[in-house]
């Protein structure tokens, strides 16, 4: 692993972490629906993948895990609430909610729809970057109970298929407890696709493994996926002490290193929490926004400022009925 | 790879009159050999050359990683071209028949037809295959699904009826940023009535215009797909009693041509709506609501459609022939709203 690596997953870990934290608190008014807990095992898969800022990198769906991934593929705190609390500022101007957005310049791709979608569309985007023999990969995370879907299969399949570089990451599920490795096993086999199952183990081991499977699969391998095991929160922080020892015992880093990069990271959410709270609701006209791209939206003829119907009668209609 | 030329892409080359479905085969040839980023998707048309041979010989001149044979699972493979056109690149997806669009509709209508208004950037792709009745297809077979996706605002619909027609809007649809689904109808693919000499240069026909296929000045009679046929012999069927119909064939249904159709409803005072479609919610209603809205004061008369029943298309041929609208019933229409 890299220095600038550790350094960000040490900074994008405590960035998580704080993250977590202030979403619990916030007034239910602002309070996103999901993504209240982020899983340190995510940042780094994410991490493991390769992020660019000119839209030639990997591709992510941070889908159920944001905005662990998002953070690691660039996205920032500010962001994501902007996002999710559905600001006027919104990387998606508010006329897209859930907890990801799509900016393929920084990798980034969302969708808060149906189970496995989004494992057809990282698969087809992954066949695209074996096409143009890119250095590219997808990676794309899922909810566990995606797999009971038949969307998810249709693009497992065409993926495994294809022997598209993707890697799909299944979520653990939220609240339940109890391990399903064998039917995940078996998926796995069935599509003759790469297993790696991840618990408790260092996030050194998951960062390094979740490269190899990058490397496989760009070199032609085709898609691994990725299990995670349901982790408590106490778990989890305890994975990202025992990372943060490990950057101190074996990762170059001194305790000065970690401090300021704990407050940076605490700036950057304390900067996201002061802001939120101010940014505008988006202007209702951006509802107007359009659909294709080289076609307006129809205005409503009755909210124009002066439909004026009693002039219409008898003479050619106009614009004021706001078609096209 | 080959360099022999599979038949259905030489006809234009040789000089000779094309099908529709040749036309197809050229469009999709010809943009496979100008843009390298388009590829084709779909159930059995590499190797087999699809159900009807539209892209027979394609993958030996362009490989198998841009003919790709996918598993049957129309929304697996609609999805992918989803992600493969966010990268960049333009895919045809084939569908087998028009009626297992089913399948694809989760991912067309929740993420692909969303996608530029989400912020996540326009996507170029294109969803073609064989529509219709009159091939003794049953209802599985046979159906026309532009009204399925109409509703859907994000989308192009392009249902062409003539050669020409089918190979310039196709090339538009490929060249188009939007998400197009094309409507062939089999009927047509290789009927002989409906070939004809082709431009030798690459020309392209612009989505979102009608052209006038019988110009008129008593009726206009608003169409498409195989039914501009069917209105242009009722046309002349309604000649021979001195009432000229114009005949528009609307080439695109989503974006609608209404500066068209008003254009002709303002000159004639009456209009007649045929589509093979069935009635209820077909796009007759819309086109009505919208002469409505802009033309009303023009209007001479009630607008009338000519439709397929309300029903699944039936198996039978006496069946299916009662259940397709048929020249008389145009004919019919065209009488009463004349003398209305």
């Amino acid at each position: 692993m890299s220095g600038d690596a550790v350094e960000d997953l040490l900074y994008q870990g405590f960035q998580g972490r704080l993250l977590e934290e202030s979403l619990r608190r916030m007034p239910p008014s602002l309070r996103p629906e999901a993504a209240t807990a982020v899983d340190v095992r995510a940042i780094v898969i994410a991490r493991a993948m390769r992020q660019t800022v000119d839209g030639r990198g990997d591709l992510c769906c941070p889908g159920p895990m944001s905005p662990g991934p998002a953070l690691a593929f660039g996205a920032t705190p500010l962001e994501f609430l902007r996002h999710v609390t559905r600001r006027g500022t919104s990387p998606a101007s508010a006329r897209a909610g859930g907890t990801s957005w799509t900016d393929l310049r920084r990798g980034l791709i969302g969708w808060d729809g149906g189970r496995g979608t989004m494992t057809q569309v990282l698969a087809g985007a992954a066949l695209a970057f074996a096409q143009g023999d890119q250095d590219r990969a997808a990676l794309v995370f899922e909810r566990r109970s995606a797999i009971e879907t038949g969307a998810w299969h249709e693009g497992m399949n065409f993926a495994a298929a294809q022997r598209a570089p993707v890697i799909v990451v299944l979520a653990p599920p939220p609240g339940r407890g109890r391990r399903d490795r064998a039917e995940i096993e078996g998926v796995a086999r069935g599509y003759g696709v790469g297993l790696l199952w991840f618990g408790g183990e260092p996030l050194i081991d998951v960062f390094e493994s979740v490269a190899g499977a990058r490397r496989r699969a760009v070199a032609g391998d085709g898609p691994s996926l990725i299990a995670l095991a349901p982790r408590t929160d106490v778990d989890l922080r305890a994975s990202h002490d025992a990372f943060v020892e490990w950057a101190l015992a074996e990762g170059g880093r001194t305790r000065g290193d970690l401090e300021s990069i704990e407050r940076a990271a605490a700036a950057g959410v304390d900067h996201a929490l002061g802001r939120i709270g101010k940014e505008p609701d988006p202007d209702p006209e951006e509802a107007l926004a359009p659909v294709r791209t080289d076609t307006p939206s129809i205005r409503p003829w009755t909210r124009m400022k002066s439909p004026r119907p009693d002039e219409l009668a008898g003479t050619a209609p106009s614009g004021a009925f706001g078609v096209h | 790879m080959s360099t022999d030329l599979p038949a259905q892409v030489t006809r234009t080359r040789e000089g000779r009159p094309a099908t529709v479905l040749e036309a197809i085969a050229e469009a999709l040839w010809e943009e496979m050999e100008r843009d390298e980023r388009v590829f084709l998707l779909g159930e059995d048309i590499g190797a087999y050359g699809g159900a009807f041979k539209v892209t027979r010989g394609f993958i030996d001149r362009f490989g198998s990683a841009r003919v790709i044979d996918t598993p049957i699972s129309e929304g697996g493979f609609t999805g992918a071209a989803a992600g493969a056109a966010h990268m960049g690149l333009r895919p045809v997806v084939e569908m087998q028949f028009m009626d297992f669009i089913s399948p694809a509709y989760d991912v067309l209508t929740n993420y692909i037809a969303t996608s530029l208004y989400r912020g996540a950037g326009p996507l170029p792709l294109v969803v073609r295959g064989p529509v219709g009745g009159g091939n003794r297809g049953g209802p599985f077979h046979s159906q026309n699904v532009e009204m399925a996706f109409f509703h859907t605002p994000g989308l192009k619909i392009v249902y062409p009826s003539t050669p020409r027609d089918a190979k310039g809007l196709l090339k538009s649809a490929i060249r188009d940023d939007n998400p197009v689904i094309f409507e062939e109808h089999k009927g047509l693919y290789r009927a002989p009535y409906c070939r004809e000499l082709l431009p030798r240069d690459d020309y392209a026909i612009p989505l979102g215009k009608a052209r006038t296929a019988l110009e008129g000045e008593d009726l206009t009679i608003v169409t498409y797909g195989l039914m501009v046929h069917r209105s242009l012999e009722a046309a002349a069927e309604l000649a021979k009693d001195r009432i000229r119909a114009e005949v528009i064939d609307l080439r695109t249904l989503l974006p609608l041509d209404e500066d068209g159709i008003v254009a002709s409803v303002q000159k004639t005072g009456k209009l007649l709506v045929v589509h093979e479609d069935t009635r209820t919610g077909g796009i007759a209603g819309e086109i009505a609501m919208r002469v409505n809205e802009r033309a009303f004061e023009w209007l001479d008369g009630p607008i009338l459609r000519v439709t397929a029943i309300d029903a699944p298309v039936p198996f039978s041929g006496e069946l299916e022939d009662y259940f397709l609208p048929s020249v008389a019933d145009v004919v019919t229409a065209g009488r009463y709203l004349f003398r209305y």
